[in-house]
């Protein structure tokens, strides 16, 4: 499937929405409804949704592009039918919605069109958790909506028992601004998923799990960060203030190691010569140009988030031996030399040159022992 | 309005087939209103089964449709004739889900929530609004075998949402006897009144009409002449008897003319074919022009 069939209208809008949503959209697959099956005018959109990911496709019409595109929602979300409520038409915002005045020359529609979708099965999703039969979910409820930005949904499925899940967004703070320099394209935010069980007589400990997006790894792992536990009787209103505390330290510590990696690296100037490449905002890598002799080589140090309480990682490559397609032969991963996290930096960097000395001696060999066994 | 709920819909499977046609052989989606009619009926459950209690029921018959591209907007709805109401609507899409989308219950709701649209089923009082919606669409995958899927919902007011309905397809045969049975047709056409001039044996009777039905009658005898050419119905007496054998070369010159007559008229239909081709042709290169896709 070849981008370029598909209508020029329906191209812009699509390519606007993916790349202008706050949100990560995803297209799932693309496909045609014509007669002329080359011209590809329906699709399906992922798009996150407390936590997980709803699936609506859009319909438009390749032969009248000027129309407004159809939505078809998921199988479970029959009973969502935004833009026709009785109550909402009070609300003199929600009579005239982005369908009544379609523009197929803006290309800026679709995005409108997705986020006041989406926002009405924010509310929808709202208003059917309200209705859920349950004294604790109707206390916790009425004791966390003072908190914005909380997405929730109910699902229930024929072996599932239900469940309403819910998506807090945790920490004030902008951890985008706290790193300078960041390449974050998104909102690095952090959320706590909380799923109760419903209709049960005594009420069960809530499942909770931390979810950040991928990119936050290169400063901070949630995956590190042990939960505090969940008392008996316990209610989120209770709970969250001591998670965000704590959470709040680790990731102020996390950015203060940024620091105390800079340095690290910086320390192993003196030794080996300045390096070839260096991660300049995270300062997780490093790596450097090195010799024994005639042999040169390339040293890639990864420094780990706990640094220094765990030491780096290193791996030698060769610049002279290529094995096949033109790979150059690396070391395993190196991590069998001394250290200890009380030493000062320029210790632990003497340490590391002097492993270096005696292992690039062995690499060399290595090196020569597989282009042998090439021949 | 709308207490009871329809609870069989039936359609006949030349309307069907027709829809299917209709929607497969366009360019693009389709919709457009169903007509028909609906008896109210006390049904009478055949069981001894207490459990199921004589409830009121309706049943739709879906009779006719008329269907437009869905980038158009669905005309002000109208009536065809006195004995079919509007019952619903239709969208037809080609690979889609079979679950109706944003538009489809934007537009149902608008339909059934319209009380001048409201039509009162046969021996009932009460008003029934045109709440039926039927979709169809074409299976998402390509290797399956069935070419056309279609499901039956009425839109159901009070709860706001779709409630799917079977769809039963009535076929001419010996199992379809009954719906024959209760059949009472009902011409669109207004008769001509082909009475036989000069089989005057009443005339003294007609001193009552009025020179408006004289005058009706006569144009309708004249389009009815002109249909027979000069073979009156009294002719046809010739057909026996010694004069058989002229008259009989007369007809056949008749039929000759007449043939004559629908070759003539196919080629031109034949033309106006092809202009239709052309025509649609070049419109659709203006809407790929206007699309930017040239």
């Amino acid at each position: 499937m070849a981008i370029d069939t598909v209508p020029p209208l329906i191209a812009a809008q699509l390519n606007d929405l993916i790349s202008h949503s706050s949100f990560p959209i995803k297209v799932e697959q693309m496909w045609s409804g014509c007669k002329n099956p080359s011209l590809l005018d329906r699709f399906t959109l992922v798009i996150p949704f407390c936590l997980d990911y709803i699936k609506w496709d859009v319909i438009y019409n390749a032969i009248y592009p000027l129309a407004a595109p159809d939505i078809i929602f998921g199988p479970e979300d029959e009973s969502f039918s935004p833009y026709n409520g009785v109550n909402e038409a009070v609300d003199s915002k929600s009579s005239k919605n982005c369908l009544a005045d379609w523009n197929s020359k803006d290309p800026s529609r679709l995005l409108r069109l997705i986020i006041e979708l989406r926002d009405a099965y924010t509310t929808y999703q709202k208003k059917r958790v309200g209705e859920v039969d349950d004294d604790r979910l109707k206390f916790e409820l009425s004791t966390m909506l003072s908190r914005e930005g909380i997405e929730m949904c109910t699902s229930s499925g024929i072996d599932k028992p239900e469940e309403v899940r819910f998506a807090v967004p945790l920490l004030e703070m902008d951890i985008n601004k706290l790193v300078l320099g960041s390449t974050w394209k998104r909102p690095q935010k952090i959320y706590l998923q909380v799923i109760f069980p419903v209709g049960k007589k005594s009420p069960s400990a809530p499942r909770l799990k931390l979810v950040s997006p991928v990119e936050l790894k290169a400063l901070f792992s949630i995956d590190d960060f042990k939960l505090p536990p969940w008392l008996e009787g316990m209610c989120m209103a209770e709970y969250l203030p001591t998670l965000e505390e704590m959470l709040q330290a680790q990731i102020t510590d996390a950015v203060l190691s940024i620091e105390v990696r800079r340095k690290f690296i910086m320390v192993l100037e003196p030794l080996f010569g300045r390096p070839l490449e260096a991660d300049p905002v995270f300062c997780r890598k490093a790596t450097f140009l090195a010799n024994s002799g005639v042999f040169t080589f390339l040293v890639h140090i990864s420094i780990p988030l706990q640094f220094p309480k765990q030491k780096p990682t290193l791996i030698l490559q060769s610049s002279q031996h290529f094995i096949s397609h033109g790979a150059p032969v690396k070391s395993p991963l190196l991590t069998d030399y001394p250290w200890s996290p009380r030493w000062e930096a320029s210790e632990m960097a003497g340490r590391i040159y002097d492993f270096l000395v005696d292992e690039c001696l062995n690499f060399k060999k290595f090196c020569n022992e597989s282009m042998v066994l090439l021949r | 309005m709308g207490d009871f709920s329809i609870e069989k819909i039936l359609i006949s499977g030349a309307t069907l087939a027709s829809l299917l046609h209709r929607s497969s052989a366009s360019s693009g989606d389709l919709h457009g209103f169903l007509f028909g009619h609906v008896v109210f009926s006390d049904s009478i459950p055949l069981s001894d089964d207490d459990t199921t209690s004589s409830s009121p029921s309706l049943t739709a018959t879906i009779t006719s449709f008329i269907s437009l591209p869905s980038h158009l907007p669905l005309p002000p709805p109208i009536t065809l004739s006195f004995s079919s109401t509007l019952l619903g609507w239709f969208s037809a899409r080609r690979k889609t889900p079979l679950r109706p989308s944003l538009k489809d219950s934007l537009t149902t709701l608008s339909l059934s929530s319209s009380c001048s649209l409201a039509f009162t089923p046969h021996n009932s009082t009460a008003l029934h609004p045109p709440s039926l919606f039927l979709l169809l669409t074409t299976p998402l995958q390509d290797k399956l075998i069935h070419t056309h899927e279609y499901k039956t919902y009425e839109y159901c007011i009070p709860s706001k949402s779709f409630e799917p309905k079977s769809l039963s397809i009535i076929n001419i045969g010996p199992f379809f006897r009954s719906h024959y049975d209760s059949f009472s047709p009902n011409a669109p056409f207004p008769l001509i009144n082909c009475d036989l001039r000069g089989s005057n044996a009443m005339v003294e009777d007609e001193e009552g009409e009025t020179l408006e039905a004289i005058r009706r009658a006569l144009k309708n005898q004249k389009k009815l002449d002109m249909c027979a050419e000069g073979f009156e119905i009294r002719r046809m007496s010739k057909l026996v008897g010694s004069e058989a054998a002229i008259y009989m070369g007369e007809l056949e010159d008749l039929y000759d003319k007449m043939l004559c007559k629908i070759d003539a008229l196919s080629k031109l239909v034949e033309q106006t074919s092809v202009k239709v081709v052309g025509q649609e042709n070049q419109n659709m290169k203006l809407r790929y022009k206007v699309a930017g896709m040239e």
